[in-house]
């Protein structure tokens, strides 16, 4: 994935947690953009452990949700492509609450 | 409870266009829309931190674009954004919308009528290798270029039936990201027959069709390959992504690499709030799916409900604009704020300029139409994406559910093998289900029963559940 430089003025970059990774996001995108900005297309595995990546970016096929915590708030699912980032935002492909 | 007069379900053209009447009348009027800020999937903006040069600046949305600053700067919308609505249900004073932003928790609001305006989407179409990350709807590429202001790969392919690709071509072209082809399933012959059959009805309203040729003639200058007979048969890749896509041409197999390959089959209306309620709904040709009946107020089958825009048809933004104009009208006028005579004569004025557009609806819907070129999807490859049941599974339930004999439809294959029951509800495979029922039963597509649309529309914490509304 890449951002569009041109004729485009961002806010100043904010840092959210995926996966445990710290990543350069910027105010008003999606968490589904921060991900795909990570350099991957993987938001999820499927139930034979196959990777999968969003699909309709418009909040209908859920392909995309993620578990989310704001701060140290509890996780929930959520559709990434609906969710903008916002500071403290912990973002996880994988469930937080499985057992290790 | 907050409680409005009208509450609008989707902020997209057909909605603004709506408020647009309703606010005039006086009516207190909210709009609720999954996404944070007004304007529909057609007019998906760039989020309100981001300042983006240009948006959007072509001819064809700048009467949307006009609705969308008039509708957004009237401080008397009451503008609900990044919520989503689970259910509306009818009582003696109009109906309850229950709703949920998916973090503070679930909250009902009241409304004495209801518009549902919820557009459409892609519809998903299943071919081997579909769920490799990278492979995604047009719609989803669409929305990352004009609204995230990003470009999803380096090298995509955009592969189907809907002369869409050609718009979303050029925009990717423009962000400066690369098209290494846009390949039509059907061939070129079958396209200008279905456009001249239509041809002398859709020069009423001739802005689309040169819109379309200056498109193809502007990618043809880009060097980006518009290809016809060029169907997609599957996309190949890595657990890392999709890495081609393999078309069946004329001469045998060839592959084309990618890292995001796009569909383009055409849109699904989106009216699951309308079927939950119980409102009457037909199947919606050509692409499928099912659309919202009404008259010719855009009243639904259940009083006080309003439907407008993709929810009843697929026919694009210009056609979404006049149905909700015609709504909220209604509504208006239903509500008593607006007179008889009034009404009677807004409404002549808009249902006119509904009648000039069918000509080139009916053209888009017969180039565009996929049924004949949908790719095979058997075995292996998942129908059901959220539950991973195989189109061998499916197929298996159609078989066991057609021993009994009886006019199954989709909810009987459902309790067989799953397949709808996951986080979308459906909405990615029940057209493919219906399809195969209606192949396996020798029957039409309209005559197979879909799923049972229920509550919760969307997917919901069953803590919110438990909590109730706040």
């Amino acid at each position: 994935m890449k951002r569009i430089e041109d004729n485009v003025a961002r806010p100043a970059s904010i840092t959210v947690l995926i996966d445990g990774v710290a990543l350069r996001a910027y105010p008003g995108e999606t968490v589904a953009v921060a991900v795909l900005a990570s350099d991957t297309r993987r938001f999820r595995d499927d139930r034979g452990g196959r990777p999968r990546g969003m699909f309709c970016n418009m909040g209908t096929c859920a392909e995309c949700t993620v578990w989310i915590a704001r701060g140290d708030g509890p996780w929930r699912r959520l559709r990434a492509c609906l969710v903008p980032v916002e500071p403290g935002l912990r973002i996880t492909t994988r469930d937080p609450e499985a057992a290790a | 409870m907050s409680a409005y007069d009208v509450a609008i379900v989707g902020g997209g053209p057909a909605g603004l266009a709506a408020a647009e009447r309703t606010l005039a009348a006086g009516l207190s009027t909210c709009i609720v829309d999954e996404q944070q800020r007004p304007g529909g999937q057609i007019l998906r903006q760039p989020p309100a931190t981001f300042a983006v040069a240009g948006w959007l600046d072509g001819a064809p949305y700048r009467q949307a674009r006009a609705l969308l600053a008039r509708v957004a700067a009237d401080k008397a919308l009451h503008w609900r954004g990044g919520v989503s609505v689970l259910g509306i249900a009818p009582d003696a004073d109009g109906f309850v919308l229950s709703l949920s932003d998916g973090c503070e928790g679930l909250r009902d609001v009241r409304a004495r009528r209801v518009l549902v305006a919820g557009g459409c989407y892609d519809m998903p179409v299943a071919l081997p290798g579909w769920t490799l990350p990278g492979v995604m709807s047009a719609g989803a590429v669409q929305t990352l270029v004009k609204a995230q202001q990003v470009l999803p790969g380096q090298r995509i392919v955009l592969f189907g039936t809907h002369p869409l690709m050609i718009v979303l071509a050029q925009q990717i072209v423009a962000a400066g990201g690369r098209v290494d082809a846009v390949c039509f399933a059907q061939p070129f012959a079958v396209i200008a027959k279905a456009a001249l059959a239509h041809l002398a009805r859709a020069l009423w309203t001739p802005a689309p069709l040169l819109a379309a040729a200056a498109g193809l003639a502007a990618l043809r200058r880009s060097g980006v390959p518009v290809r016809f007979s060029a169907p997609v048969v599957r996309c190949e890749g890595s657990d890392q992504g999709v890495m081609r896509v393999v078309i069946a041409g004329t001469h045998g197999e060839e592959a084309l690499a990618c890292d995001v390959a796009a569909q383009c089959y055409g849109f699904l209306p989106q009216a699951d709030l309308v079927r939950q309620i119980g409102a009457r709904v037909r199947w919606s040709g050509p692409a499928g799916g099912w659309e919202a009946v009404h008259d010719d107020a855009m009243r639904a089958s259940v009083p006080g409900l309003y439907v407008a825009g993709e929810t009843t048809g697929v026919a694009g933004s210009d056609a979404a604009m006049v149905e909700g104009a015609l709504a909220g009208i209604g509504m208006a006028r239903d509500a008593g704020a607006l007179g008889e005579p009034a009404a009677q004569r807004a409404m002549r004025q808009v249902r006119r300029a509904r009648a000039r557009m069918q000509g080139f609806i009916d053209l888009l819907r017969a180039v565009a139409d996929p049924c004949a070129f949908l790719p095979e999807a058997a075995g292996e490859t998942l129908l059901c994406r959220c539950e991973d049941v195989s189109a061998g599974a499916v197929d298996a339930a159609i078989a066991d559910a057609g021993h009994l004999g009886q006019a199954y439809g989709a909810s009987a294959i459902k309790l067989r093998c799953r397949a709808g029951m996951g986080l979308c509800q459906g909405r990615s495979c029940e057209h493919a289900l219906i399809r195969r029922i209606a192949a396996a039963r020798g029957c039409a597509e309209r005559d197979v029963a879909g799923f049972r649309a229920r509550f919760p529309a969307r997917a919901v914490s069953i803590a919110d559940m438990l909590d109730g509304p706040a």
